[in-house]
């Protein structure tokens, strides 16, 4: 059983609250979480420091700008947070922050993380097309029922991880049905039971609906098989890799926002890397034609390769592709098979030591 | 509008592509160059990229007026001859304002253009990456019919305001295909090694291309005053401070414009290096200072950092916007500041490789009232201290 506050408040609304009474009571520092930037409706992460700004956030806004890891990474980066701060994340960005600070690439110290049980995203596309307010009713609806989201990101909708696993505190949102009067926050840690002492609010002790959950989770399964054979990658060959990333345009822009991809300079864009005229005088003679694009599968290869055991599957790559490739479901594919090898859930368990980092003697002894 | 420059009729039965296939290939066998870098359909059929080629058969495979801009064919040549010049001569057949990047980057130390020589043709636009991927055989027929009847309507935003869509200059050779009969293609020496391989083919400019500069010019006009009147109604929604701040709101800071613009050449941008990277303490204090602090941070600055840095050598050839997953109109914006910057240094980026670049060219008599409006206001200063 976790400690349970609950709120007489929408979700939205009682989150705000606390995250008010976290400001006003000093106990944070600073709260980051997604915020209206605009009238017209564009949303940022920010960091805020006054209980006033809290009314401008929208902390459960299903939307990812950004995946937040990266960020909380440049903010732990050259020093620890020195003071308490609150963020409000999703899960796979828990996950993914998680990771880094595994890369040493970030700090958990002085840190509030509150997540919730997440119905997903939208794409990006559609915050551009600015009708993500309109969906929002069919979002709450779905949500409370526990259906998929329908329109959402692809990556949210084979999602099986939409549980926080390190929060220190949890919005029960998915199949909640009381979160139009009602926020419900599990106090899974110490420090999320601690932090919440003298809010006004009912404490009580409970556990997520773990059959809700088990039925979304086995929902989320069934549309991951369904948008595999859709994406047509279950056998990912040598000639799928080259169709799948013929069309790509070798931007990179999937490294740039993927927060797994955390190499201040990315060995593609190293001098090792560029070829010189030698290269392509050699390459001629040999065929009589280069593609000047051909290098574009080995950096994806080898992105694969680096990622793949700590892809949270956000998703955010597939969504910044300026050409539309399925980059979500290649990189869910790769990363799933290669983490269950190792027995492995990024983000899960801080402990864990990355499976790269990990020597143990009596391991694959097949392959060896 | 009459020059001296004179042409070579050069059959185009098949069509202007075909034409300029054809030309390529007889310009290949004469030994005019080693090797052809030109945009093809990749294997998988579904998109295309520039192929250096060497082999006449698969050169007869070529699409130099594909319907899209996956990559900027400037920043191609760069990574080619960045590291040195080579041994092949190499012919580029190109996009005008790829030919106009190329000729920056030349300037800028990032192109060597020694054994290359630079080909461009009338260019009908291309089709917005995105559009084109929503239906690759549509966007085909889509880019077909429009570039038969320069209908620049399904084109980039910055392609429907085009002004320099043909020669502009700095070429070594032009493919004119507007204003002449459609089985034929004009091709317009605009260097020595355009002479050459004139005539090494065996053909001489003789035939007037009055006709050809008549359509040019006319065109011309038209995408100038569509381009005046475009920056003008642009310029009310992002003018100052708020304006941009609007216009980019939705910005990520994925930085991915300046991945593929041609002009960003930096191998290491000032906005992804370690003097971006702060302390904690630094991003407290600076959420205090105002009503918090967006994260990604210092959003507008590099948009403006870079507008700064590349908008005299800005060409307009839309990359930007099309690499943009928030859709944000960059080149346009982007478009708007270059031409103001460009037009007060009187200075056209890809005209000519001779003419330098405007912020190494130093001039004593130049932007005296700039100067005038700081005299006014030291002097005042000096009033003061007295």
């Amino acid at each position: 059983m976790t400690k349970v506050l609950s709120i007489e408040k929408s979700s939205e609304d009682g989150l705000k609250e606390l995250l008010k009474f976290l400001l006003e009571n000093g106990k944070v520092k600073g709260v980051v979480a997604l915020r209206k930037m605009s009238e017209d409706g564009a949303i940022s992460y920010s960091l805020i420091s006054s209980p006033d700004d809290v009314e401008s956030t929208v902390p459960l806004f299903p939307l990812m700008p950004v995946n937040l890891a990266k960020q909380l990474s440049l903010l732990t980066l050259m020093e620890a947070a020195t003071e308490p701060i609150a963020v409000v994340l999703r899960p796979c960005e828990l996950r993914a922050f998680i990771e880094l600070v595994k890369r040493t690439q970030g700090s958990l110290e002085n840190i509030l993380f509150i997540s919730s049980t997440c119905g997903g995203v939208y794409p990006l596309k559609m915050a551009v097309e600015g009708n993500i307010g309109e969906r929002l009713p069919e979002y709450g609806k779905a949500l409370v029922q526990g259906e998929l989201v329908p329109n959402t990101r692809l990556a949210c909708q084979a999602c099986e991880y939409f549980v926080p696993y390190t929060a220190d505190i949890t919005v029960s949102l998915l199949g909640n049905k009381g979160i139009e009067k009602e926020t419900t926050l599990f106090l899974n840690t110490e420090k999320g039971e601690s932090i919440v002492e003298g809010i006004s609010g009912k404490f009580s002790e409970g556990d997520l609906d773990t059959a809700a959950i088990e039925r979304i989770r086995s929902k989320r399964r069934t549309e991951k098989e369904k948008l595999s054979d859709e994406a047509e990658l279950r056998n990912l060959g040598i000639d799928e890799i080259n169709k799948t990333f013929s069309r790509c345009i070798g931007c990179r822009n999937c490294s740039k926002v993927c927060p797994a991809c955390y190499c201040h300079v990315c060995f593609f864009e190293t001098e090792t890397s560029q070829h010189g005229p030698v290269y392509y005088e050699r390459e001629l003679q040999k065929t009589g034609c280069v593609n000047m694009l051909s290098d574009t599968i080995f950096y994806h290869l080898v992105r694969l390769f680096h990622v793949s055991t700590s892809c949270t599957a956000c998703g955010q790559c597939a969504d910044v592709c300026p050409v539309n490739i399925p980059l979500w479901a290649i990189s869910l594919k790769m990363g799933e098979s290669v983490q269950k090898t190792f027995d492995y859930l990024p983000g899960k368990d801080m402990e864990e030591g990355l499976p790269i980092t990990t020597f143990l003697p009596e391991e694959f002894a097949g392959i060896v | 509008m009459t020059t001296n420059r004179k042409g070579a009729l050069s059959p185009a039965k098949g069509g202007a592509q075909k034409g300029i296939i054809d030309f390529a290939k007889e310009a290949l066998s004469q030994g005019c160059f080693d090797a052809v870098l030109i945009p093809s359909r990749v294997p998988a059929g579904d998109s295309f990229a520039y192929f250096l080629i060497q082999n006449e058969a698969v050169l007869e495979g070529a699409t130099p007026l594909s319907p899209i801009m996956p990559v900027q064919g400037a920043r191609v040549i760069s990574s080619i001859t960045r590291r040195g010049k080579g041994k092949n001569r190499i012919a580029v057949i190109m996009r005008p304002c790829e030919a106009r990047a190329t000729i920056e980057l030349a300037k800028l130390g990032q192109v060597d253009l020694e054994n290359i020589t630079v080909i461009t043709m009338d260019c009908p636009g291309v089709i917005p990456l995105s559009d084109y991927f929503k239906d690759t055989g549509k966007g085909d027929k889509v880019f077909e019919d429009a570039s038969q009847n320069w209908n620049s309507q399904p084109m980039r935003s910055v392609c429907q305001i085009c002004d320099k869509f043909s020669s502009v200059g700095g070429e070594d050779l032009h493919i004119g295909t507007m204003g002449i009969k459609s089985d034929s293609i004009l091709l317009i020496p605009n260097s020595l090694k355009g002479e050459d391989i004139l005539n090494k083919i065996g053909l001489s400019p003789e035939d007037g291309i009055d006709d050809w500069e008549a359509s040019v010019s006319k065109l011309t006009e038209q995408r100038k005053k569509k381009r005046n009147q475009s920056n003008e109604g642009l310029r009310s929604d992002v003018e100052g401070i708020d304006g941009l701040l609007q216009a980019f709101s939705t910005c990520i800071n994925c930085h991915n414009c300046m991945r593929v613009c041609p002009i960003c050449y930096c191998r290491q941008c000032h906005f992804d290096s370690d003097k971006m990277k702060f302390s904690f303490d630094d991003y407290v204090t600076r959420a205090e200072a105002r009503d918090g602090l967006r994260m990604p941070t210092d959003m507008l600055l590099f948009h403006v950092g870079r507008m700064l840095h590349m908008s005299l050598s800005c060409v307009s050839c839309g990359m930007c916007e099309d690499a943009c997953p928030m859709m944000i109109p960059v080149s346009q914006i982007f478009t708007l500041v270059s031409d103001k910057n460009q037009e007060a240094f009187d200075y056209i980026p890809g005209r000519s490789v001779d003419e330098p670049l405007p912020l190494t060219t130093f001039e004593e008599e130049e932007f005296l009232e700039v100067e005038q409006s700081y005299a006014g206001v030291s002097s005042k200063q000096e009033g003061q201290d007295d």
